[in-house]
């Protein structure tokens, strides 16, 4: 029997090894001995995300390797997020996590950087509908509202399919929706400047500033919310 | 050779997967096999490398991924399988030779060597950079004006008519139809009438490109795109461009951009899936040449160390194995008036030059901005040429490399890039000259480069 420790220090390892059967069964089998979902949560999985993130900053890390942490992240979140749901509805309530559905816009097949700013904020705790490439803006708001989400995070990477980033924004306004979701746009041509002109909340050039960002909308989100906005 | 329809049943009725599982388990899980198996490593030290067993290992590995895995479909989520004898079939009727353009500017692709003493050609332009329409044709006549370009290339219109160009709608046709009339425009105006064009960079899906197959646009003399999607995937939309030469006949470009750290891992890895991209881009581009186009999975320019060690290992492992006609690119992280851009250039043509590639560029600023101009074309092609007549080693050719990435490599850790300025503020735009602090960094960064050892840049 391992301590509680030794438990967390393995899961941590395997999100880091990004192995999805051996995620699943430890976290299980942490679960059974007794550990709370939040600390394997906190002090295992997201401990083990963050090393892979910062393995991938530093260009020690690929793709492939952030993108198994994701498999083996999902594996063990289907575990314990029926758990953590039923025991600290409160807490999850309170914190910076939330709903994304992300997708690559209409006419754009282009879903590298998507996927990666996917994975990263799997690895991050938020839980992403992904609707993958060439997604008509109409269908990205149609899942959004049907999983109440609270992020719309879309993507292009063509100039000429950025415009329909525009439209989606002015779709949700013209359906009275604008304020029931934040709005992240990103892409290699996308800049603060594109976001904020078309009436998105925000941009980030990369895949760690896009997960503080989709924090920060969160929180504010929260905000708002409390205030009654 | 296959016949396309072949390839197109292929594709509607291989075995299927779903693309995260082609994704990881075909391209990242057997890449990394491979990368462990040949024992393949890179030292950023080098990046032109003077091994040759290396370039050979580099290309059985990249050879064995396309026999085992071969590509995939995106549309129908098939698997387009190929028997090795097709393959290598493929490689064998890889042209060796292809005129570009018509009459007394027609100009004969080759396939390079390893150090060749032979002039790189010099493909000017900043393909796929979103361009306005206002700046459009000077910009492009500032390269093609240029008499050490042999080919033109161009960027992407993104208003027509002061309308927002989108992908797949009907204005996609005007802009594809606009941009070729602009080129055809600007190269008469330039008296270089037949020089060849990659062109119908406005088409993104297959619309702009199927409207621009006429004469009176792109001409069966010109090349089209015809992209694989990351990684080794066809879709529809790709295959109609290819299925659209059939007949017409315009030359094809396979443009495979293999993201280095991304599913082939770190530059030998994706070196290896770049080798199995053109193998397999001869049967389902029906690739008439091959564009190097390798992308940092952060810094997207290809003038970083590890993207520059990719184009420099797949040219070398063609040149010794596979002999084939490859034009590489250069996209510089730095844009116009910066002198970052021209150590970039300089860098990133010594190496594509010395390892048996052709010159396209320059992609300044990533392509991501109008930020190109005719004078950093110049600048890659006086580079080029001055490599081949020097018969630069490779070994004097990376040193020339390493101290040009002292120069300019801090352009990666700057937070917004280093995109420098439009083209209407580095051009003199009635004369259309390079504006007097343009010519002045020129100038300087040349006289550098040629202290540094490229003795015969003129």
């Amino acid at each position: 029997m391992l301590t509680k420790q030794e438990y967390l220090e393995e899961i941590e390892q395997i999100i880091v090894d990004g192995d999805e059967e051996e995620a699943a069964a430890v976290v299980a089998e942490a679960l059974e001995a007794g550990l709370s979902a939040f600390d394997i949560l906190n002090d295992g999985l997201m401990t083990g995300a963050k090393t892979v993130g910062r393995l991938f900053e530093t260009g020690e890390f690929f793709l492939p390797e952030l993108m198994m942490t994701g498999r083996a992240l999902k594996a063990a979140m289907g575990l314990i997020t029926p758990v953590l749901q039923a025991e600290f509805a409160d807490n999850m309530a309170g914190s910076d996590t939330g709903v994304v559905v992300m997708a690559t816009v209409q006419t754009d097949i282009h879903d590298i950087g998507k996927n990666i700013v996917a994975s990263m904020l799997v690895a991050t705790g938020f839980e992403v509908v992904d609707l993958g490439v060439d997604v008509p803006i109409k269908s990205i708001i149609a899942k959004a509202q049907e999983v109440n989400a609270n992020i719309i995070g879309c993507s292009a990477l063509l100039t000429t399919s950025m415009p329909f980033m525009r439209d989606l924004v002015d779709l949700l306004k013209a359906m009275g929706q604008r304020d029931r979701f934040k709005v992240m746009v990103g892409g290699a041509s996308v800049t603060p400047l594109f976001a904020e002109k078309i009436g998105a909340d925000g941009t980030a050039p990369n895949a760690i500033e896009a997960v503080q960002l989709a924090k920060r909308l969160i929180r504010e989100q929260r905000q708002q919310q409390a205030v009654g906005i | 050779m296959l016949n396309y329809h072949e390839i197109m049943d292929r594709a509607r009725s291989g075995p299927y997967i779903k693309e995260e599982d082609w994704d990881l388990q075909k391209v990242a899980m057997a890449t990394r096999r491979l990368v462990k198996k040949y024992k393949l490593k890179w030292d950023p030290e080098v990046i032109v490398t003077a091994d040759p067993g290396l370039a050979d290992t580099i290309f059985e590995a990249g050879l064995e991924l396309a026999k085992e895995i071969g590509a995939y479909s995106r549309s129908s989520e098939r698997i387009i399988e190929f028997e090795p004898g097709e393959l290598e079939e493929g490689m064998r009727l890889a042209p060796q030779t292809l005129v570009m353009g018509e009459g007394k500017d027609a100009r004969t692709l080759y396939a390079r060597k390893i150090m060749d003493e032979r002039l790189p050609l010099v493909w000017a332009g900043n393909p796929g950079a979103p361009t306005p329409e206002e700046l459009f044709l000077p910009s492009v006549m500032s390269w093609m004006q240029e008499p050490i370009v042999d080919l033109v290339t161009c960027g992407t219109l993104v208003q027509v008519d002061g309308r927002e160009v989108r992908t797949g709608d009907p204005i996609e046709i005007i802009s594809t139809r606009r941009e070729l009339q602009y080129m055809r425009q600007g190269l008469k105006r330039v008296g270089r009438p037949g020089m060849g064009m990659l062109a119908a960079q406005s088409s993104v899906s297959e619309l702009g490109d199927l409207a621009a197959a006429h004469p009176d646009y792109l001409r069966p003399c010109d090349s089209h795109l015809v992209p694989m999607l990351n990684e080794l995937k066809m879709d529809n939309r790709n295959i109609s461009r290819a299925v659209n030469s059939l007949e017409y006949g315009m030359r094809n470009a396979s443009l495979p951009c293999v993201i280095v750290g991304g599913l082939g891992g770190d530059a030998p890895g994706s070196a290896v899936v770049n080798v199995a991209s053109f193998i397999v881009a001869n049967l389902t581009c029906l690739a008439d040449y091959h564009l190097c186009h390798p992308i940092h999975i952060r810094h997207v320019a290809t003038t970083t160390r590890s993207v520059m060690w990719v184009e420099n290992i797949v040219q070398q492992a063609f040149a010794r194995n596979a002999p084939c006609i490859i034009v590489s690119d250069i996209y510089p992280k730095s844009g116009a008036l910066t002198r970052e851009l021209l150590y970039e250039t300089a860098a990133n043509a010594i190496v594509i030059t010395a390892s048996g590639g052709h010159l396209e560029g320059c992609g300044s600023a990533d392509g991501n901005a109008p930020n190109g101009t005719g004078l950093e074309a110049r600048f890659m092609g006086e580079v080029g040429h001055a490599v081949a007549r020097q018969n630069l080693s490779l070994e004097e050719a990376n040193t020339l490399v390493l101290k040009l990435l002292q120069k300019y490599e801090h352009v990666f850790d700057l937070p917004g890039g280093n995109p420098g300025v439009p083209f209407d503020q580095a051009y003199d735009m009635v004369h259309l000259r390079p504006l007097p602090e343009w010519q002045r960094m020129y100038d300087e960064v040349k006289a550098e480069v040629r202290e540094m050892g490229l003795a015969t840049l003129v």
